[in-house]
């Protein structure tokens, strides 16, 4: 299937997503049908990997393979799959608290993996399935049902930590502008390496005002019009640490000379180690006691 | 003259007792003798105590041995560090370097036959140094013990290949030096080996962790991702160096749970893939074990056994991971466990556990322990012609054309076609919350409990694999043993030995632990009057999965111990005649 036969209808699927009316990730799933599309890859040579979440249950409404699996291990699966098929165009995604809280300790390794594959967090600053407690995001002083008298925890920074990892390609986006989500996403898939789009995604029944679509509306700053070289990752970091308090849309940092991604790599190896594969009827051979099998 | 010996010896880590051992080990095999050889080490990483038994023989070697014949101690706080690991008899000969001074109890007080040599100070002599002393050691073992000198310097030689001339020519030098005391000093006890059989045949040598990497590849794994953790880390090293080859990755991944987690994803996409492991790895692997069940996903888990719980006796054998292998993890699942019972049947048996996955789509639990991955042993070179390879059930392409393809299909046989990432017309929702059979998320309870019933159902087939249990001896014989993983082996050697005595003793070996076979345990029960299920764990575990799932009656009793403390063939007839006895 060539580039451009492909409409965003065809990454529908038949099941009905669960989320609340007006919850912010029925935009991230709009923007990827069309980022889909516009990218070209047939469904069926695309893996879609999630972990638990209201955000997690995402892949289920397309129409790629898709796999929903247990709460914060969707990128290390992911890396498998990769691994196993680097054909595969492999997308990943969760929420605030599945990829920086209980998976937090396996973002660093897939960054510095740098695999090519796309993570999407929809950060939605709470706990969306478990009904609004405090997520890793949540700013201090956030009242919820485990921190009722206020939260004592300064929130994570994931566009910080994935930038200071040395992610490639680290971009923003919200529902509140949907064609920018929808290209941010498209270039995100396009960049060869491990790609991080933070989502600001509103939970509309257990997110703060300040956080809605509306008010998202009024304060986003596309980095574009802020004359933002993507180039520079310092300006990248720079930006980055106003997390929390201002939103900025658009891309932080990309690589201008993107190295070879892990997965690339591995072809490589494969490619020059199969000459040295043994067929499997003499596998044993190596362990002759005459040492006549040893290579 | 003797046809079977077992020597053990202990040292400083840095004595190289343990090299000294496989070179013996490599030296008696090409001369043709069934040998097999034991390490055991303090758990620091370098310096401590190490040491290693070998049992050398004319006839199959079936497990480590009970007390050893010779003794070498290079020194007397190490060995006894290893007391139940190298356990004296009224004949055992001990050799010891003169520099450790006079025997210490209790090897003194036991009236043992003590050989003090000067090692250090003939290694120092002839080599100049005393590092020369494993040298030593061997020169006087080859002329003790009738091994031909050519044969067994040569394999020392190949151990320092790469050191250089003249470290070559020390050793060789230190050698001699011990062959000539040998030669001047006999011994009271003879304790040479008759020679063995001509026709001996080609022999592999190699390890549990060895025929499992190998098992893994013949079977085709295309994936491993782990988190190294003794005993098991030498499969992922292995892998490391050959997977590539064969178009297959690893991943030395972040955690158990990330290594796990990739090896689930690797099978998502279509490979096999596999992790390994030990104790704690495999209490962080439980989730993950689940999603594979759920998601029916082909995964062979490899977990080498060491002493728990938590850090436990890190490089110690012990049975007491049955329990998690089979159960760690909430919700109703039942995990094939298979058990190897040494160097040799661990090659199947991987082979077996990637089958068995790929064919009914389910993580499979293969339990070795650290003894069987950690010994080293000549085994006959072993025929892979008859062996089987699996493959996963993919859909043709008339089910793919049916829309929409039903992923989970309520087949008859619980097993229902599974595609992959990459097929077109194969995309579904694979998924850790429970699903109908098109993949969709469901929370129906009618739903659920079909879903249980399919995957229970589609492993019913295993308990009636008859090649998945050894039974040997007089089917209607009075006494019996039940024994799995390395200690079969102890159990295998007991029955020999009743039967030299006239003793009707049968045994029962499972390799597939779980799901628990009733009729097979139920036949070999009917006969008995006494019966004895051994293990390494205090609790028993495998007794106690008996009782749990099938009837065992009270004439059959548990034989059990911590780990660290492997059984003697005789400590388990003794247990037998007086169980008899009591009945
Ligand atoms: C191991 C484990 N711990 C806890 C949970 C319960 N749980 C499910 S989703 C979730 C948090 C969801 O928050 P987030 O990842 O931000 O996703 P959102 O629902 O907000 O999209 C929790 C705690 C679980 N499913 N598994
Ligand atoms: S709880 Fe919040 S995040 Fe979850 S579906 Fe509803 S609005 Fe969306
Ligand atoms: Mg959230």
């Amino acid at each position: 299937m060539g580039c451009g036969s492909l409409e965003a209808s065809d990454f529908k699927s038949d099941l009905k997503p669960i989320w609340c009316p007006g919850c912010g990730d029925f935009g991230v799933l709009q923007a990827l049908y069309r980022a889909l599309a516009a990218v070209g890859r047939p469904p069926h040579e695309i893996a879609f990997i999630s972990g638990i979440g209201c955000s997690s249950r995402i892949p289920g409404y397309t129409t790629a393979y898709g796999f929903n699996t247990v709460h914060g291990r969707a990128l290390p699966i992911a890396q498998g799959v990769k691994l196993a098929n680097p054909d595969l165009l492999v997308v990943v995604a969760g929420g605030d608290g599945d990829g920086f809280s209980i998976g937090g300790g396996h973002v660093a390794h897939a960054v510095r993996r740098n695999l090519d594959l796309t993570y999407l967090v929809m950060d939605n600053q709470v706990y969306g399935l478990t009904k609004g407690q405090l997520s890793p995001t949540s700013l201090k002083g956030l009242e919820t049902v485990t921190s009722p008298l206020g939260s004592l925890e300064d929130p994570i920074n994931p566009l910080l930590y994935v930038l200071a990892y040395g992610a490639g390609f680290v971009a923003q986006a919200t529902p509140a502008d949907m064609p920018g989500m929808a290209a941010l996403i498209e270039e995100a898939i396009r960049y060869p390496g491990f790609s991080f789009v933070n989502i600001q995604s509103p939970c509309v029944t257990f997110g703060e005002e300040e956080q809605q679509l509306r008010a998202h509306k009024a304060k986003l700053k596309p980095l574009a019009k802020l004359h933002h070289d993507p180039s520079n990752p310092l300006a990248a970091l720079d930006l980055a640490r106003a997390y929390g308090r201002e939103l900025y849309t658009g891309v932080f940092y990309r690589n201008p000379a993107p190295p070879q991604p892990y997965d690339a790599l591995v072809r490589l190896r494969q490619a020059e180690q199969s000459k040295l594969a043994t067929p499997r009827a003499q596998l044993l051979d190596t362990w002759l006691a005459d040492g006549r099998g040893k290579r | 003259m003797r046809d079977d010996l077992i020597l053990g010896m202990a040292g400083a880590g840095g004595d190289g007792v343990v090299s000294a051992g496989e070179s013996l080990l490599k030296a008696a095999t090409t001369l043709g003798y069934h040998a097999m050889m034991t390490k055991s080490f303090g758990s620091q990483i370098r310096g401590g105590e190490s040491s290693c038994r070998l049992r050398l023989s004319t006839r199959k070697v079936l497990n480590p041995g009970g007390a050893l014949d010779v003794l070498v101690a290079l020194n007397w706080e190490d060995f006894l560090r290893f007391g139940a690991e190298l356990p004296l008899s009224a004949d055992t000969v001990v050799v010891y370097d003169e520099k450790a001074g006079p025997a210490r109890t209790p090897v003194a007080a036991r009236g043992l036959v003590l050989v003090p040599v000067p090692i250090s100070a003939l290694a120092k002599q002839a080599a100049g140094s005393e590092k020369a002393k494993t040298a030593v050691v061997l020169g006087l073992l080859s002329g003790w013990l009738d091994l031909p000198a050519p044969a067994v310097l040569k394999g020392l030689k190949q151990r320092f290949a790469s050191k250089g001339e003249a470290v070559l020519t020390a050793t060789e030098k230190a050698f001699t030096a011990g062959l000539a005391h040998a030669a001047a000093n006999g011994w009271a006890a003879p304790k040479a080996l008759e020679k063995p059989a001509a026709d001996a045949g080609p022999k592999l040598l190699c390890d549990g962790n060895d025929m499992c990497a190998a098992g893994a590849l013949f079977a085709g794994v295309k994936f491993f991702g782990g988190y190294p953790i003794t005993p098991s880390t030498e499969v992922m090293q292995i892998l490391s160096r050959e997977l590539w080859k064969y178009g297959g990755a690893v991943l030395q991944a972040e955690d158990e749970i990330a290594g796990v987690g990739a090896a689930v994803g690797a099978s998502f996409a279509g490979k096999k893939a596999m992790t390994a492991t030990s104790g704690p790895g495999l209490d962080l692997k439980a989730e993950l074990l689940g999603l594979a069940t759920i998601a029916e996903l082909p995964l062979v888990v490899v977990d080498v056994q060491r002493g728990g719980p938590s850090t436990g006796l890190p490089t110690k054998a012990e049975q007491s991971n049955l329990f998690a292998a089979a159960f760690s993890g909430h919700g109703d699942v039942l995990r094939p466990v298979l058990a190897p019972t040494g160097v040799a049947d661990t090659f199947r048996l991987t082979v077996e556990a990637f089958n068995i996955a790929e064919q009914y789509q389910t993580p499979v639990l293969l339990l070795s322990d650290q003894e069987i991955a950690q010994r080293k042993k000549a085994i006959d070179v072993i025929d892979t012609s008859t062996l089987e390879v699996a493959e996963r059930r993919v859909p043709t392409m008339a089910e793919l054309a049916e829309k929409p393809y039903a992923r989970f299909a309520l087949t008859e046989s619980g097993v229902s076609p599974i595609s992959h990432p990459g097929l077109e017309g194969g995309t579904y929702l694979a998924a850790g919350i429970e699903h109908d059979e098109k993949g969709a998320p469901t929370s129906g309870g009618a739903m659920h409990a079909k879903m249980n019933r399919k995957r229970f159902a589609k492993l019913e087939p295993l308990a009636a694999r008859a090649d998945l249990f050894e039974l040997t001896g007089n089917p209607a014989a009075p006494l019996g043993i039940v024994a799995w993983g390395s200690t079969a082996g102890v159990a295998r050697e007991a029955c020999r030995a009743a039967a030299a005595r006239g003793l009707d003793v049968k045994l029962l070996v499972p390799y597939l632990l779980h799901p628990v076979a009733d009729d097979v345990y139920a036949s070999f029960f009917a006969s008995l009057t006494a019966g004895l299920v051994v293990e390494l764990s205090h609790q028993g575990q495998l007794y106690r999965l008996l009782r749990m799932f099938t009837d065992v009656p009270s004439s059959v009793r548990s034989l059990c111990r911590s780990g660290a403390n492997p059984f003697s063939p005789a400590e388990l007839l003794t247990r037998l005649v007086e169980l008899k006895g009591v009945r």
